[in-house]
């Protein structure tokens, strides 16, 4: 515990500065609100209780909870629907051009707005909706990102592989999923920085939960503490995914690469 | 894995892909009710309308104003901060640890609303949210590139002569241009993504607010003709426009490190 401690405060100075910088912000933004009205600009100090509501009070868990798992249902969909994509366009080229002048640009040019407007008309109002517009908007990044791996997979190993087997399902699983793997951890990790920052618009056109939805509400009313407690809440979940799942699965699968 | 198809076949597949498509949109919008599904034809007379409309037209005008101000100003803003990390390594950790994750994990949707506090229901409402959610984007891409630069050939700079501002006009800046142009694709294509967003629910001019209209009439011909045009038009300026520019610029400047 002490050599942690040391470690941190033996960090250079750079370090130090930064994080000063934060804690300036934070007491400008605590000074400045003291004359500003609360529709205008909360203190942090309103704000900071509203963020732990977010996470504790079952009113305000009931969205966080609705916009966290809905995002990972998506990218995890998302991850599955861009891959078939990609792996149908290298088991068939001759759908080359369907694929790379046709449904690749379509879902990547589509606005964003656009699917969720659609899908409110489209579908009733509910979590299938909603996950819809996500998987939409997050389909074009997986399949880019997983299309590149298959693309740099290595024609020699392929080789090799299939001089040692012709097991299919062993050279996938042996040989491409792995070489695939850090491509498949950049359209996860991309996909899901999409889905916090873009695709919450999902929630805010016919739906009753979510982050999106309770921002809208709160805009609606001019509640700003509870717009900016939602934005900061969506900042801690992005970090906290990235760091407690994203970063240690990256870790795990360069290892295996490097011995490789 | 079988073989790569001839150009023939791929062009052929495309062709009753293509036709498939339209086939079946037709078919369905025999079934269902306009409101839901208009047929093509419905939207050509729709498109020819729209682009017969001074009024109309207007908008995509504004969109475009808003897309290329918010560019300018968060690519310069980007390219600042990334500037300034990499010759005054004090700031780096403030920028690369603290800001660019902030910004990189704040949600689009909330500087917009916010925005629509702090700004009104305004053209600055619009443009700032777009910039604000394009920054990082530079800020991470420009960082990339300044790393990439060549070390050897900045050595050879500095050989040469030690003028600071000689070396950056004559080697850094043509070091960073395939990195700015690559830059600038990623940021058009997601400014895009955004620009509507905010126009939606904090404009009062473009895109965005023409199919929040048209919602609200269940105008469904006119967000149809909105969305495609705009998928088209992304696609054209990307083939176009940037992704030349990219290669172009890539195969002019770029160092051996960025090769």
């Amino acid at each position: 515990m002490t050599g942690v401690l040391r470690r941190y405060i033996s960090r250079p100075w750079p370090m130090w500065l930064a994080d000063a910088l934060v804690i300036g912000v934070v007491a400008l933004w605590a000074y400045s609100t003291q004359t500003l009205p609360d529709y205008v600009l909360p203190g942090p100090w309103p704000v900071a209780k509203r963020l732990v509501e977010l996470f504790t009070d079952w009113n305000f868990l009931y969205h966080t909870l609705a916009s966290t798992l809905r995002v990972f249902a998506s990218v995890l969909i998302a991850l599955v629907i861009g891959g078939g994509l990609a792996l149908l366009h290298r088991a068939l080229p001759v759908l080359d051009w369907v694929m790379r002048g046709g449904i690749q640009p379509f879902l990547s040019s589509f606005p964003s707005i656009g699917w969720a407007i659609l899908a409110a008309i489209w579908f009733p109002p509910g979590h299938f909706s909603i996950i819809f517009v996500q998987v939409a908007i997050l389909v074009p990044f997986c399949m880019i990102n997983i299309a590149e791996g298959l693309r740099q997979i290595d024609r020699e190993a392929m080789e090799m592989a299939r001089s040692f087997t012709r097991n299919k399902s062993r050279i996938a699983f042996k040989i491409m999923l792995p070489l695939l793997a850090p491509y498949l951890l950049g359209a996860l990790r991309i996909s899901y920085g999409i889905g916090w920052k873009i695709s919450l618009v999902a929630e805010l056109l016919g739906s009753t939960s979510g982050l999106g939805y309770l921002m809208l509400r709160a805009q609606g009313s001019a509640d700003l503490v509870t717009v900016i407690a939602a934005c900061l809440a969506i900042v801690l979940l992005f970090i906290a995914g990235e760091r407690l799942l994203l970063d240690p699965l990256a870790r795990k699968f360069s290892a295996k690469q490097a011995i490789n | 894995m079988s073989a790569d198809a001839s150009i023939s076949s791929k062009a052929f597949t495309a062709a009753v892909f293509a036709a498939a498509v339209f086939s079946a949109w037709h078919a369905a919008s025999l079934y269902l009710p306009p409101y839901l599904l208009p047929s093509p034809a419905r939207i050509v007379e729709a498109a020819s309308a729209f682009f017969s409309s001074a009024q109309r037209l207007s908008h995509l005008w504004a969109t475009l104003l808003h897309i290329g101000v918010a560019i300018a100003i968060s690519f310069a803003g980007g390219a600042a901060l990334a500037l300034l990390a990499h010759y005054a390594n004090w700031s780096a950790p403030a920028i690369h640890q603290r800001l660019s994750p902030f910004l990189n994990a704040f949600s689009g949707i909330g500087w917009t609303l916010l925005a629509v506090i702090w700004f009104g229901v305004s053209t600055p409402t619009v443009i700032f949210s777009i910039a604000v959610v394009l920054l990082p984007f530079a800020l991470i891409n420009l960082r990339e590139g300044l790393i990439a630069l060549d070390r050897e050939l900045d050595e050879m700079g500095r050989s040469f002569g030690r003028a600071r501002w000689r070396m950056f006009t004559l080697i850094v800046a043509p070091g960073l241009l395939p990195f700015a142009a690559a830059t600038l694709r990623i940021m058009f294509g997601v400014a895009w993504k955004v620009a509507l967003t905010a126009e939606l629910f904090g404009g009062s001019r473009g895109l965005g607010y023409l199919i929040n209209l048209a919602r609200q009439e269940y105008d469904t011909d006119m967000i149809f003709t909105v969305i495609i045009f705009i998928i088209i038009s992304v696609y054209l300026a990307d083939r176009f426009i940037f992704l030349p520019l990219e290669r172009y610029t890539a195969r002019q400047f770029a160092g051996q490190a960025s090769r």
